[in-house]
C-alpha cells in the first residue's frame, strides 16, 4: 500500500484537530480565575429593594452592596460599623450617633446623617423593630452632616440591638434620595456604600449578578468578627448563578465551574463528602426551628386539649430524621439563642407519646373532623414532614388529609381563618432561623394576640402582657428570666409545636475560605478568599 | 396567496386574545399570591395586605382586565411585579438563549433525523434499518432530563471536555457560545431526530414503493436520484409539517433542558414567574409564544407549495 504526500498531510491534519479537541474545549470551560467567585445562590434574585421585600436573598444583596449602622458580632453582641461613636442621654431617651470618616456612596458622593434618618424611616414603615422604634420616636433628625439623633418619647432599652437586627428587612442605609420613597415603592438604583458594587451590565435579572469589589470602601480597623468589623474584600468580583437544578449545581461545582453551593439538598451530602475538592460548611450554627403551626380557630384545634395532643405526639427524632438525619437536632424552646431554655418542657419525650395523644384527643371531644395539612411539595424541608405527620396522625385515628401544592399557593390558603370544608386549613409547617426567634418583638411567630397573630392566630393574653415588657427589659439576664416566664405560658396553650432545628451547611470547592458565619440564612461576600 | 396570508394574520390576532382571556383567568383563579413571595416567608397578613393594596392586586378583575388590555394595545406588556422591569425587556433578555438552542437543535434534528429516516427506508427491513429504528424508539422514549445529566456526567464531569452549565452570549465570542450549547444541543435533539426520523422513515417507504418509483428505477435513476430527487420531494410535505410542530413544541419545551443546564433562557424565565406569580411576565411570554406558534404554522403551510407546486392558496 502506498500512501502520497498529500494524504499524509491531510491525516496528520486531521490527527492533529483530533488530539486538540479536548484541550480546545477544556479551554473554554477553564476553572474560574483567582479573584473572581462564584456562587451558586439558594433562589435568584428578582428584587434589588432589602426594604420592599423581606426575602433572604435580596438582603443577601443588600449585605455586599449597602453598610448597616450596627452589626452583630459572633456572640450576637450589637457593634458600631457605620457609627463611629454614639452615647444616650442621662434620662436614655436621646441617642446621638456620629458617623465614621471615610463613608462614600458608590458614585463617589459622601455618606451624610440626612441619608441615615431617611433610611431608618423607611425601614420604620415595614420592619416591625422599625416600627416599634418609629412608635417610639419624638424626633429622628440630623444634626449635622454626621450626626443624628433619636429623640424618643419613653426609653427603649432595646433600640441598638433593633437597629443591628439580622431578621430581614434589616436596615440597610440608603442614599436620601432612594429612601425617601414609600417602602412600597421598589428602589433599584443599587447604588450602596457597602463593600461591594453592583454590576449592572453583566447582569441578567433573576439568571446571574454579578458585583465588583469597592475600592473606595474604608473598612473599619477592628479585626472582622461575625458581620462586625472591617469588612475586607479579599477578591476582584464576585457572580451569583441561579442554578435550579440541584445536580447541575453539584456538577458545575465539583467541575469547578463554580466555587459555592448555598442550598445543597440532604441527599447530596454522601456526594459532596466523597469528593476531596469539596466541603461542607455549617455558616449558621444556630440552625432552624422547623415550626407546626396549628390553626386554633376552628375545630378540632380550637380546643386546647387537642394542641397538646400533638404537642405530645410528635417524635422530634423521627422528624430529624426526615429532614436533616446528620445535623438534625431535638428543639423544646420556643426562642432561639440566647434566649432558648427549658422552661416548661416535660411534654417532651423521646419517641413521642401517642397514647397521651390519643387520651388528649378523646379530652378534646375529637369525633373524626377532618385535619387538613398543608403541604409544600416544591419544599423538601417542609413536604417530608408534612408527610410523615400525616403519617403519624391517621395511626392514632385521626381523620388527617395532605393539601399538596406549591409553596405560592400556601401563602394564600395560610391566611383563610375559615372551616377546613371551605377551604380553609389545620396544620402547615415552616421553618424560622434561630436568631430570629430570639426577639418576640421582631418574629411574627411568636405572637399570640389572637386575630392579630401570625397564621394560626394563637391566643393568650397572658402572654401578650410579657411580650409587652419586651421592649423595656435592658439586660440579658433580664430577658432570659422574662423569656422563661412567656415559654412556660406558651406551652401551655401551645402557640405552636416545634419538631426540631435543622442546620443548613453549604458545599464549597476547598480553595474557598474565610466564609463568615452568621446565624441566619444570609452569606457576607467579605473576608472570603480563593487558593 | 396574500388574501390568505392576511386572513391567518388576522386569525393569529384573535388566537392570541383567547390566549390572552384564558391566561389571564387561569392566573387570577390559581391558588398563590405575588404579595406573599414578595413579603418573605414570616411576612403577616397584614404587611400582605399592603402591598396587595399598593400593586392594585385589591382591584376586581375586570378592571385588572381592562388595564392589560388597553396596556397591551398601546404595545406595553407591562411590568414585572418582582423585578420592576418592563416585561418586554426582561422576555428580550431571555430571548438570545433560547432562539440559539432552538435553531441549533432544529438544524442538528433535522440534519440527522431527515438523514437516518432516508437511510432507514432506503435499507428498510436490514440491520442498519433496525439500529436506527431502535434508536429513534429509545430516543423518543428515554425523558430528556436523564439524558443530560448523562452528558453531563460524561463530557463535562468526567472527561472535562465540555462546560457543565451556563451560556455565553455569542457577542463573546462564536466559540464560547458553541462550547456552551453542544450538551443542551446534543440532549434536547435526540426525542426530536427520533421523531423525524420516524416520519421521514415512514413518508420515504410509502412513496419508494409508488409506481413511478419503479419505473424511475427502470429508466436506471441512480439511487442518489431516485432518493433525494423523486422520493424525498414527494415524500416531503409531512416531513415539513413534522419539522414546523417539533420547531414550534420547541419554542415552549425548552423549559427542561434550561434548566438542566442552566441556561437562562425564556423557559427559565417563565418558570421563575410562575413560582412567584409574577402575573404580568407569565402573560407576557405566553401571547409571545402562542403568536409564534401560529406564525410558525403558517410558515410551514406556506413552504408546502415549495415542495408540491399543486398546492396553491
Amino acid at each position: 500500500m502506498t500512501i502520497s504526500r498529500r494524504n499524509l498531510i491531510k491525516m496528520g491534519v486531521a490527527a492533529g484537530t483530533a488530539v486538540s479537541i479536548p484541550s480546545i474545549l477544556r479551554a473554554q470551560t477553564s476553572p474560574t480565575d483567582a479573584r473572581t467567585v462564584r456562587m451558586a445562590m439558594g433562589n435568584a434574585l428578582s428584587v434589588y429593594d432589602p426594604i420592599w421585600t423581606a426575602t433572604n436573598i435580596t438582603a443577601d444583596h443588600g449585605l455586599a452592596i449597602y453598610d448597616t449602622l450596627f452589626s452583630l458580632d459572633s456572640k450576637f453582641t450589637s457593634q458600631p460599623q457605620m457609627v463611629e461613636k454614639w452615647n444616650v442621654s442621662e434620662d436614655t431617651k436621646t441617642y446621638t450617633f456620629e458617623l465614621r470618616e471615610g463613608l462614600s456612596w458608590h458614585d463617589g458622593t459622601p455618606v451624610t446623617a440626612a441619608d441615615c434618618v431617611a433610611s431608618i424611616r423607611r425601614w420604620g414603615e415595614v420592619s416591625s423593630g422599625g416600627q416599634l422604634i418609629m412608635a417610639r420616636a419624638n424626633e429622628i433628625s440630623k444634626k449635622d452632616d454626621k450626626t443624628f439623633t433619636i429623640v424618643l418619647k419613653e426609653p427603649l432599652g432595646i433600640l441598638i440591638d433593633v437597629l443591628a437586627d439580622l431578621t430581614p428587612p434589616c436596615l440597610f442605609i440608603m442614599r436620601e434620595q432612594d429612601a425617601s420613597r414609600p417602602a412600597t415603592e421598589q428602589v433599584t438604583t443599587n447604588i450602596g456604600s457597602g463593600p461591594f458594587k453592583f454590576n449592572e451590565a453583566l447582569t441578567t435579572p433573576g439568571a446571574s449578578v454579578t458585583y465588583d469589589r469597592n475600592e473606595r470602601y474604608v473598612p473599619r480597623k477592628q479585626p472582622s468578627d461575625g458581620l462586625a468589623g472591617g469588612k475586607i474584600v479579599k477578591v476582584d468580583r464576585v457572580i451569583w448563578e441561579f442554578i435550579a437544578e440541584q445536580q447541575t449545581a453539584l456538577a458545575a461545582l465539583q467541575a469547578g465551574e463554580i466555587d459555592f453551593f448555598e442550598q445543597p439538598s440532604a441527599d447530596l451530602y454522601p456526594l459532596i463528602e466523597s469528593d476531596p475538592n469539596l466541603e461542607l460548611q455549617v455558616l449558621n450554627e444556630t440552625g432552624n426551628h422547623v415550626c407546626l403551626r396549628i390553626n386554633s380557630l376552628q375545630k378540632p384545634f380550637n380546643n386546647v386539649k387537642a394542641r397538646q395532643a400533638i404537642l405530645h405526639l410528635v417524635d422530634q427524632e423521627a422528624f430529624m430524621r426526615v429532614m436533616d438525619p446528620r445535623n438534625g437536632r431535638p428543639e423544646t424552646s420556643i426562642f432561639g439563642e440566647p434566649i432558648s431554655n427549658d422552661e416548661n418542657t416535660g411534654w417532651y419525650k423521646k419517641g413521642g407519646d401517642p397514647e397521651k395523644a390519643k387520651q388528649l384527643f378523646a379530652e378534646a371531644g375529637y369525633a373524626g373532623e377532618k385535619v387538613v395539612i398543608l403541604d409544600p411539595t416544591d419544599i423538601p424541608i417542609l413536604d417530608n414532614p408534612s408527610q410523615l405527620l400525616a403519617a403519624t396522625l391517621r395511626k392514632i385515628g385521626v381523620n388527617a388529609e395532605l393539601a399538596p401544592s406549591d409553596w405560592s399557593a400556601i401563602t394564600t390558603r395560610r391566611a383563610k381563618k375559615v372551616p377546613v370544608e371551605e377551604d380553609g386549613w389545620s396544620i402547615f409547617i415552616t421553618s424560622e432561623a434561630d436568631y430570629s426567634l430570639s426577639n418576640p418583638l421582631g418574629s411574627p411567630l411568636l405572637l399570640a394576640n389572637g386575630d392579630n397573630a401570625w397564621y394560626g392566630w394563637p391566643k393568650s393574653d397572658e402572654y401578650e402582657a410579657l411580650r409587652a415588657k419586651w421592649a423595656d427589659v435592658n439586660t440579658i439576664e433580664d430577658r432570659k428570666a422574662l423569656a422563661r416566664q412567656m415559654q412556660h405560658i406558651w406551652w401551655d396553650f401551645v402557640g405552636d409545636v416545634r419538631l426540631g432545628k435543622y442546620l443548613s451547611p453549604v458545599a464549597r470547592r476547598k480553595t474557598l475560605s474565610g466564609l463568615i458565619g452568621v446565624p441566619v440564612q444570609l452569606v457576607p461576600m467579605w473576608n472570603m478568599q480563593k487558593a | 396567496m396574500a388574501a390568505y396570508i392576511l386572513r391567518r394574520f388576522v386569525s393569529t390576532i384573535a388566537v392570541m386574545a383567547m390566549v390572552g382571556i384564558f391566561v389571564f383567568l387561569l392566573l387570577r383563579l390559581a391558588p398563590g399570591d405575588p404579595a406573599a413571595m414578595i413579603a418573605g416567608k414570616s411576612a403577616t397578613a397584614e404587611m400582605i395586605a399592603g402591598i396587595r393594596e399598593k400593586m392594585g392586586l385589591n382591584d376586581p378583575m375586570p378592571v385588572q382586565f381592562i388595564r392589560w388590555v388597553r396596556d397591551m394595545l398601546g404595545g406595553d406588556f407591562g411590568t414585572s411585579i418582582f423585578a420592576g422591569r418592563p416585561v418586554l425587556q426582561l422576555i428580550s433578555q431571555r430571548l438570545e438563549p433560547t432562539i440559539s438552542l432552538s435553531i441549533l437543535t432544529m438544524i442538528v434534528s433535522v440534519t440527522i433525523g431527515v438523514s437516518f429516516g432516508i437511510l432507514a427506508a432506503w435499507r428498510a427491513g436490514g440491520l442498519v434499518d433496525r439500529i436506527l429504528t431502535a434508536f429513534a424508539t429509545l430516543g423518543f422514549s428515554v425523558p430528556v432530563f436523564v439524558v443530560g445529566f448523562f452528558l453531563i456526567y460524561l463530557f463535562a464531569i468526567t472527561a472535562h471536555w465540555l462546560p457543565v452549565q451556563g451560556y455565553k452570549p455569542i457577542d463573546h465570542g462564536f466559540g464560547p457560545w458553541l462550547v456552551h450549547l453542544i450538551l443542551p444541543t446534543v440532549t434536547l435533539s435526540i426525542p426530536y431526530i427520533a421523531f423525524i426520523a420516524r416520519i421521514t422513515r415512514a413518508s420515504m417507504l410509502e412513496v419508494l414503493s409508488e409506481d413511478y418509483m419503479r419505473t424511475a428505477a427502470a429508466k436506471g435513476a441512480s439511487s442518489y436520484s431516485m432518493l433525494f430527487h423523486h422520493a424525498l420531494k414527494n415524500a416531503g410535505v409531512p416531513i415539513l409539517t413534522v419539522i414546523g410542530l417539533s420547531f414550534a413544541g420547541l419554542i415552549g419545551g425548552v423549559v427542561i433542558t434550561e434548566t438542566v443546564f442552566n441556561i437562562p433562557g425564556v423557559g427559565r424565565l417563565v418558570v421563575d414567574a410562575i413560582n412567584n406569580r409574577d402575573y404580568p411576565i407569565i402573560q407576557g411570554v405566553l401571547i409571545l409564544v402562542s403568536g409564534l406558534y401560529v406564525l410558525i404554522n403558517l410558515a410551514v403551510d406556506l413552504s408546502y407549495t415549495l415542495v408540491d407546486p399543486r398546492i396553491r392558496y
